[in-house]
Formats: C-alpha cells, structure tokens, sequence
C-alpha cells in the first residue's frame, strides 16, 4: 500500500514539475548548496480596510473587522497635549489608574469581579480607556467602560492605596538601573519642570487630594478629543451600534491645549551620572531632544537614519560594532521618537564596568561617521529591506490598520498615506540619510546619562565640558553637578528676575550715580574701597589705607588711567573693555556690545539652594564668568571667574552675603572674596544714590 | 444525566468559539518531522526549527551550552560567511532570533512569503554544518557574559529564579538556569563546542514547523530539496532520567541582596505537565492570580495591601516542574505577615471547595486565554511544534482546553490538598542588605 502512495505522490511531483513555465531540476542531483535561493515575485502588501465615522458627539469611531480569532478590542483615547503637573506630579496617572477603581453604582472590587468573570481585560489611563473580550461578552464590557468612564467615582481609599502603592514602588524602582536610565534621559532632555521631564517622588504623591483627580477628569474626559477604535470580530455596523449606545450620550467641553518651548540645545556634552550600588554594567543612554513629529517632512529619512545606525535587528552599524565586533554589549540600540510636543533621540547599550568608556566613544563615533560619509548603496537598500519587511510583518496584526486610520485622522495624512508608504521608502537617498544625520545626529551637542558602578565616574568625566558631571540620585533627584534649565527659562529671564528681585529695572535706569563705600580687613589692616559710577559710563575706583591711596582707577568713558601706590600703570585695551563693563550696571542687556554672550547653563545645588548658572562666553565661546542667582528669590549670590594672567589662569570667587535697601533698591552688603587663594570679606558701609559728583573726579589726566 | 448533557453542550460552545488550526505532518527519512499550517491572510511566512536540546541535557560542569548555541548558531555555517545569517534574513525584508529554555531551543525566521526559500536554505544550513569555530566562541563568549550581567545581575531581584531553581532540584538538571555558569563556558573547549552539536544539532532531534502564506505542496518539495540531504545524528542524545524527590520536607532560606523591598518566593513542585492533575494544579494558579479579582491579588494587595504584588504561575516543564509563588512586600510589611497571609490562600483552596459561580469564571478565563493565544503565525508554528515534542500531539493546539474543562472543582481542592503543602515546598526570602545598596 505504502508503495503506491510514494508512487502517487512522485506522480504528482513530476506534474507539478512539468508545468511549462518552470524549469526541471534534474532528479536526484546533489544540491549545490553555495547557491544562495533567489526570491519568488514579491507578494502584494495589503493594508486591510478601516472604517472610521464619527458620533453626535464629537467622538471618533474607528473600526477594523478582522474575524481569525473571536475576540475584540475597544481602546477609546483622548488626544490631550501633556500637562505639568509641578509639586503634584502623579496625579494625573492616579486619575486614570482610579477610573476603573470604583463608580457612582460598583465599588473597585465588583468591577474587578466583572471582567474577569468574562474572561476579558479592562484597563484605564489618563488618557483611554481599553479592554477586550471574547466577541460574545462584547455587550459586558462595554457596558462597564462605559460605567468607568462616564461615573468614576475616585473614592478616597482607593487613592490612599495607590499612593501608597506608588511610594513603595519608587523605593523599588531605583535598584533597576534600566528604569532609572529612562528617568534621568526624561530629566536633562527636557529638565525637570517640563511635562516629560518631571518626575514622581514621594513628596509630590503627598500633595495629592481627591479633587485633583476629579479636576483633571471634569477639564479633559471629553468626547470632543476621543477617538474609538474597535478591532476584531465584529462588523463596522454592530462596532457602530455600539459605539452609539455605550458613549453617543457622553457629552463634554472643549479641551485646553498648551504648548511647551522647546529645551534649549546643548553646547557641548554633557556626561550625567548615576551611581548604581554594586553595579556590573554600565546602562549608557546618549541623547537629546529632537524637533521630529510624524508630520516632519524628513521623519522618514531620520527613520531610515535611525535604522541604519541602531534601530533593530543585527545588521544596524551599533550592534555590529558593539556587539559582534567589540563584544561589549548584549545589544546596542538607538531610537529616533517622533513626538507631537518635542521628539527624542537615544542611543546606548548596557555594557560590563570597564568598557564603559570605550563603548561611549565607540557610540559617539558611529553618530559622527553618519554626519560626515554618505551611506553606501548596499547599506541603504539593506535598511529599505527591513523597513518594508517590519512593514509588511506589522500588518498581521489587525491593531496595525487601526494604528494607521487613527494617525491619518490625527494628523490630517493623506489619505493614502500607508498605501504609498513603501513607494516613499524607496525613493530615499543617501543624500536625504546624510542630511537628516546632520540636522538630527549631535554627536557634539548631547547628554551621556551613564547609571553604572562609581568606580568609572572619573573615567566619564573627559566626556563633558569643563570635566564637570552632573550627577543623580537614583531616585530621580539632583545629587551634584548641573540640572538643564526648564522650558521657557533663559539667560533673559534669569536677568530680568535679578533685576526685579533688586526693586525693578525702572528704579535702577533712574540711578545717575552712585557711590559704595566700603571696608575690608587685610592681616589686620583696615582698607577702605570707594566706588563712584556715574551714567553707567564712568567709573572711579579708589582704593586707600588711613590716609595713604594704594590704587586709583579713572576712566570717563573713553580713557583710563590706573595709579598703583602713586605710580601710573600700563593700561591695555582689555583693562578699558572691563573698566567699560564694570560701570554698566545694565551689562547682562548688552553683552554681545562688548564680544560677550551669555548662557544659561541650568541650574546645580549649592548650599543647599538651587540656584542657576548664568555663564559668560567670551568671543571663542569660552566660560570666563559664571554668575549663580538663587532660583527662588532671583538674586545674585556668587560669580566666578577666570581669567589668564600671565602665570596661568586666576580663579576667583565672591559671594554675596547680607543685602541692604537703599532708595528702594536692594544691594549687597557683604562681599565675600576667593582670590588668589585669600578669602576678604568687604563691608559696603554706605551707600549714595544721585548724590553730588563732582566732574574732576572722572578727569584722568 | 442533565450534567454531563450541559457539559458535552459547553464543550461544543468552546469548539466552536475556538479557531480550528489545521496542519499536516510528516516525517523525513532522516528523522527530521515535518509541519505544516497554511494561512494567506498575510504575506508572511514562520520558518522555525525547534531541537529539542534545551540546559536539561548539559552536564554539570559545562552548564550554559544550549544557550550558548543559540548565540553561535547564528555565526555562520560552510556556505554562510560569518555574520551573514542575519545578513541574508534582513536583507530579504525578514526578522530572526532563538530562544532557550530547560528544555528546548527556537530558532526562527519571519519571512516574506516570497522569500519561503532562502528562509529553508538557511535553516539546513544550520543544520547541516554550521561553523563552530574560535573566533565565533570567543565573540559569543563574552555577548553572553554581557547577557548574563544585563538579565541576571544588573537585574533587580535578578537572581530570584536561578535560587528558586537551586533549592528545589537537588538531582535533577533543572537545578540550573539555561544562561549556566560563566566558569562552565569559560572552561569548555572548542572540542567539547563541537560534541554539542554533533549529537543534538541534527534532524532526529528536530521539528521543522512553518506557517503562513506558503503552499504546502510546494513547500514539502522545498523541504526535501534542503534537508532531504542532512545525515540523521549517529550520536545517543542523552536526556535525562532522574526523578526529583519531592514532598521532602520544607526548604526554607534567606538570601541578601541590595534591593530595598523584601520579596518572598515560594516553589511547589507540581505533577508533569499533560498530566490530569497537571491541568488542576495549573488552573489553580489561575484561580489564585490571574486579573485583578484573583484571591491572592484581591486579599493580599487590594484588601490587607501587604504586597505590591502577588501571584503563583505554573513554570511548566518537560519534567515535572513547579509552581512559583511570589510575594513583594508592600512598604514596611513584615515578609512574614505577607508569608502568613499566602499560605492562607493556599489553606483556603485546601479546604474550601469553590463556589459554582467562581469555578464558572475560572473556566471563562481559561476558554478566552485559549482562543486568544494563537494570533500570529510565528506563535502558531512555535505551539504546533512544542505540542508535537512533548506530547506527541500537535492537535493539541485545538483540543487541549478539553483537558482543562475535564477538571471538576474537586480536582482542584484535591490538587491543592496533594501538591500545595510545606512538606512539598521552598520558601526564599529575599531581603535587602544595607551594605550592599549603599554607594
């Protein structure tokens, strides 16, 4: 018997074989196995057909039926811009986590019971609402959505329970070095006032009270945001039916929408730190915040870039180089996010402690080689190739046509957007690769958050300007070194901030002159130092011992003549730009007048206090100055600078200590110098507002 | 009577509910078995190969070996360049990748329906002669020490299953994870490399199992053009056959490391997997933790909030295997107040037989976890072949929720009385060491 089907089916080989169109392998012939098999004609990509309408209410309705498996999916989203959420951050992921925690009619228990008595999931957001469900249970779970999302009841011991919860699990977040990676990446993107900087700690989850939660649900639970979408075993007029009888009665206001300014890009890198106790990888994330959104007219050539340098698969130029050539890491990725508000970048690997400084090179190397060499022809089409194969693999899931429905509608796409997808794809260049790599590649301007062992903080360091590394906690918080500022702070706010924390601009623009007078005590000695400043152009500094003047500087605008110990000194045209500078209390307005920029760095710690770092960049775009100004009051509390002398640099530092009104206008009182390594304290004893000034005083000759 | 008509008749509903996946099988002369499962709703087709080597066939002292050949497998073989393997795959728009557990070892590629060829070249090249040479086991050597460091110990509570695994095998080969020893790998030879593969890399311990949008007859010609040529292993391939002592009394231990909430673990052993009993241990776990409702959830976090979060699942295995509880203190909780708490669930099913309502939800939950569980091709042509390799059945993947709706509510109490006793577990406590998680 066996015999005749093995004759049969050779029977049927030889036919299928002897087809006219297809050649004849000979029988029995050994195969040539270094032939590598070319592909049959490529099959036709289908994008499956969603049906999207729109309630009475405002609510879209998007629906993808797809009967392989009897189950369907209900996620209802609300397209909300992010919010700040300052001292209260978590309120509002406990406001979604709370929906599905108790209504006006069930209490979290009985809902829990609910959903898994059908077998399904419910699960709410801040923003949706989604479960799913064999198809015959569908009328049960939609019946509970609608239940959560129109009568959520938040009760308070649910929101005690879950912060508490919430606080338990910071304290176990912060030994996984992955999740702390993800924060720290959020915190110097976008600093940490920004919605996507921000971050939960214990502190925050304290300020929480039932009617935060409420408030956020009343402001943006509304249909004139939400989208439906229903994918599965169900057809576009029952999907519809539905749609109507669970939330066609919702009604809703019109949303706020708020913007963001972008973060402030970097000058140089900047290395972030933190130490991971007992730690044996380092988890390296390079990366910055990218204007990209999904409308960007190069998001798919940055798309193609990102897949070429690290986007998936062995392939990509990272994993070759840090995996299977340098064997460093398990696996080196990087992504390229598109982002409604601000896009990111991200590159990195987890790698074994002592490579961890190699591996950064070896991460900023490849981004830099893409800035700088067009892409080969073979390297192009390879990432072509993976792009259209994960394309084409996405679609076996029926969620992927609903995906791509719902950006359509979002972003107002072409309708055909998807269909022409792989035509677009094709008609990449290399050119367009290279020029996305130079607009979206910064392998000279990015943070390099490291969380890892503290054994290889000192290696980290040459990878930042000036050496210095900012430093985390593991929580999240700020344990040394320069926090970026937040969105919408600028060098411009901090001087304006100073200037109102000083009486107002107004008061000091009426100031003609002005004359400190002051006292320091060197070994014992009593100096007196007087200041006369007039029109914010002259400048006359004295400096005297009893009766005996140790120095003199005059300069009227135009000229200056430095005295020392009666003798005239040398005057170089760097000492008539600072005599310049030094009489112009409005100096931080004009610095670009004088070669000079100012930068805000961010802000650091110090003493306890957050204060920020306004430095000043000289033509070469070197620091020479930093100013601090405390964050909370905005006033100047120290500067330091360096300057080049002629034996190497001279360091100096002076804090502003004890504060005095005069006129209305606030000045200090207490001069702390570092100098030289001496330390001076100099009393301002008196002070003199458009006082009588005499003109021989600014005479110089 | 009216019972067993009420539950032929919820049978039916659960045939009908469920999707019917058809497939043929067959096996080569070499020994390699073949499987098939049409399906055109997308261009895309499943090449996989399933050997059924996983870290129970290692030998103390050379622990790590399976995993390690899932990484090398990919170096390249006679006619593939090293580095090529993903090369060839991406290139043709393709995804690739393995995984190892105890017992077997998944290789897969995604393919574009069109490129169903190159997919079946290059796994018969693999199997065939595939390159384990130096430079390979170098590079891979020190990937996997990478991978160790990334999943184990740069992982919170990342040694958690490797000691549940120690404390409850004390014979039995699953004492050790598939990521093995680093000093094994370091110490095995590029000899010891190549036994490995002779005697389980080859097509008597295989199943080629693909799925999607092929045509079955022309890929069985495929088939044979490409593996119809590999000789059938000459080697005895050595799976073990000792059995672990169980109900041997209660291993307790404390292990200190520098996470900060302490976590409990409990391990039962439980009866093999196809096993009557098996199905009852396995809805228990179910019972006990899946969705919010579920009792250990419900008591322990959501109405005493002792923990952040509670549950036992089966960690089923060829051999028997075992349930594992686990127990993450909420904050300032006593583990042992969290402990007592657990074993009072598990008393409770001892004791309690469930109600019809519950017992009713239970299989609700087992149904739809059923139906929904094969949705793509690659999972279809992975539990074809995992159904044939340990039960001999791959019809399995439609009818196996027969076996579950078999079990009566007091299977499950006798189960819970028979494997979900101290005599029969290890209790770990994982607590925090100041020392270690200071900087």
């Amino acid at each position: 018997m066996k015999f005749i089907y093995t004759l049969l089916a050779a029977l049927l080989v030889s036919t299928a074989i002897a087809q006219p169109s297809k050649k004849t392998a000979p029988k029995q012939a050994p195969l040539d196995r270094s032939i590598v098999p070319q592909p049959a004609p490529a099959p036709k990509i289908q994008i499956g057909k969603a049906t999207v309408n729109k309630l009475d209410n405002g609510m879209k309705v998007i629906v993808v039926e797809n009967h392989k498996l009897p189950n369907v999916t209900y996620s209802l989203s609300l397209n909300l811009t992010p919010i700040a959420e300052g001292n209260k951050a978590g309120y509002i992921s406990i406001a979604g986590d709370l929906l599905s925690a108790g209504t006006d009619t069930k209490t979290k228990a009985q809902i829990d019971e609910s959903i898994d008595f059908i077998g399904g999931s419910l699960s709410t957001s801040a923003s949706s609402v989604s479960g799913s469900c064999l198809s015959k249970h569908s009328e049960t779970l939609l019946g509970l959505m609608q239940d959560v999302l129109l009568h959520p009841s938040f009760p308070i011991d649910e929101l005690e329970k879950t912060r508490k919860q919430m606080i338990s699990g910071l304290t176990s977040e912060k030994t996984d070095p992955n999740s702390v990676s993800d924060k720290i990446g959020n915190v110097v993107r976008y600093g940490a006032r920004h919605p996507y900087g921000e971050f939960v700690t214990e502190n925050t989850l304290n300020n929480i009270t039932r009617e935060d939660l409420l408030g956020y649900y009343q402001t943006y639970f509304s249909p004139s945001v939400a989208t439906l979408v229903i994918v599965g075993d169900v057809t576009p007029e029952q999907a519809f039916a539905q749609a109507n009888k669970y939330f066609g009665a919702w009604t809703g206001n019109a949303v706020p929408v708020r913007t963001y300014p972008a973060p402030a890009e970097l000058k140089a890198n900047q290395v972030a730190f933190v130490a991971m106790p007992g730690a044996v990888q380092s988890v390296i994330d390079v990366t910055y915040a990218v204007p990209l959104n999904i409308t960007s007219s190069d998001y798919l050539a940055a798309t193609v870039l990102n897949n070429i340098l690290g986007g998936s698969g062995f392939q990509t130029r990272l994993m070759q180089n840090l995996r299977e050539d340098k064997a460093y890491t398990y696996g080196a990725y990087s992504s390229m996010v598109p982002d409604d508000v601000i896009g990111n970048f991200s590159a990195g690997a987890s790698v074994r402690n002592d490579v961890s400084d190699s591996a950064i090179v070896q991460l900023l190397f490849e981004m830099d080689r893409l800035c700088n060499e067009a892409v080969s022809a073979e390297t192009l089409k390879s990432a072509k190739s993976i792009m259209s194969g994960a394309f084409a693999r996405r679609l076996e899931n029926a969620g992927t046509v609903a995906q791509f429905a719902y950006n359509i509608s979002k972003y107002n796409l072409p309708p055909d957007y998807y269909e022409t997808y792989l035509e677009r794809l094709n008609a990449i260049t290399a050119e367009d690769v290279l020029a996305a790599a130079k607009k979206y590649l910064k392998p000279n301007n990015c943070y390099i958050s490291v969380v890892g062992n503290k054994d290889i903080l000192d290696k980290l360091k040459p990878f930042s300007k000036n050496g210095e590394v900012m430093q985390f906690n593991t929580d999240g918080t700020v344990s040394k070194g320069i926090i970026p500022p937040p969105a919408g702070v600028s060098a411009a706010t901090v001087v304006e901030a100073y200037y109102a924390a000083n009486g107002g601009k107004d008061k000091f623009k009426k100031v003609k002159s002005m004359k400190q007078e002051g006292k320091m005590s060197v070994q014992g000695t009593s100096i007196n130092i007087e200041t006369l400043t007039f029109d914010n152009k002259m400048l006359r500094v004295e400096v005297s011992m009893g009766p005996m003047k140790l120095s003199t500087q005059i300069f009227d605008g135009t000229n200056l003549v430095m005295k020392s110990m009666g003798k005239e000194a040398p005057v170089a045209p760097a000492d008539i730009l600072k005599a310049k500078m030094e009489a112009d209390f409005f100096l931080r307005d004009h610095m670009a007048d004088f070669g000079y920029s100012l930068n805000l760095a961010g802000s650091i710690m110090r003493n306890e206090k957050e204060v920020y770092m306004l430095e000043t960049l000289n033509e070469k775009k070197k620091v020479v100055k930093t100013e601090y100004f405390d964050k909370a009051s905005g006033q100047l509390v120290s500067t330091y600078s360096v300057e080049e002398g002629p034996e190497g640099a001279v360091t100096s530092e002076t804090n502003f200590k004890d504060f005095m009104t005069v006129d209305g206008m606030i000045f200090p009182k207490t001069i702390q110098i570092n100098a030289g390594g001496q330390a001076l304290d100099m009393t301002i004893e008196k002070i003199t507002i458009n006082g009588k000034v005499s003109k021989k005083a600014f005479k110089v000759d | 009577m009216k019972k067993v008509i009420l539950f032929v008749a919820l049978l039916s509903t659960f045939a009908a509910q469920a999707q019917n996946i058809k497939f043929i099988e067959y096996d080569l002369p070499n020994g390699l078995h073949v499987i098939l499962h049409e399906d055109h709703s997308t261009p895309i087709v499943a090449v996989t190969v399933l050997y059924h080597v996983g870290s129970k066939n290692e030998q103390v002292g050379r622990t790590g070996m399976a995993h390690f050949f899932e990484h090398l497998l990919f170096e390249g073989s006679d006619n593939i360049g090293r580095g090529e393997y993903a090369k060839y795959v991406e290139n043709a728009g393709g995804g690739l990748n393995a995984n190892t557990t105890q017992d077997r070892t998944f290789y897969y590629d995604l393919m574009p329906s069109n490129q169903l060829e190159l997919g079946l070249w290059l796994e018969s090249e693999r199997m065939l002669h595939a390159k384990v040479e130096n430079k390979g086991i170098e590079t891979q050597r020190e990937v996997v020490k990478e991978e160790k460091r990334m999943r184990y110990d740069n992982q919170p509570y990342g040694n958690l299953l490797p000691e549940a695994l120690k404390h409850a095998y004390k014979k039995h080969p699953y004492a050790w994870s598939p990521i093995g020893s680093m000093e094994d790998l370091n110490a095995a030879k590029d000899e010891d490399f190549v036994n490995f593969y002779k005697t389980f890399y080859v097509p008597n311990n295989a199943v080629l199992s693909i799925a999607g949008d092929m045509n079955v007859e022309e890929t069985k010609k495929l088939i044979a053009k490409y593996f119809s040529d590999i000789p059938k292993g000459t080697n005895a391939i050595p799976r073990p056959t000792v059995k672990e002592d169980i109900n041997t009394g209660e291993v307790r231990d404390t292990i200190y490391g520098k996470d900060e909430l302490a976590m409990i673990v409990q391990a039962y052993h439980i009866p093999a997997q196809g096993t009557p009993e098996f199905y009852a241990v396995d809805m228990l776990n179910t019972l006990l933790s899946n969705g919010e409702s579920s009792r250990l959830n419900r008591s322990m976090v959501e109405e005493q909030q002792l923990s952040l979060y509670c549950g036992a699942f089966t960690f089923n295995l060829e051999d028997p295997g075992l349930t594992l509880a686990f127990g993450l203190t909420n904050m300032g909780v006593d583990p042992k107040t969290l402990e007592d708490g657990m074993n009072k669930e598990f008393d409770k099913v001892k004791e309690e037989l469930i109600t019809e309502k519950e017992f009713e939800k239970l299989r609700n939950q087992i149904e739809s976890n059923f139906v929904s569980g094969n949705s793509t091709v690659a999972g279809i042509a992975e539990s074809l072949a995992n159904y044939h390799t340990y039960y001999g059945n791959a019809n399995l993947i439609n009818t196996e929720i027969e076996r579950y709706m078999k079990v009566t509510r007091e299977d499950l109490r006798n189960a819970a009385r028979k494997y979900y006793i101290p005599e029969n577990r290890v209790v770990l406590y994982f607590l925090n060491d100041p020392k270690l998680s200071a900087n």
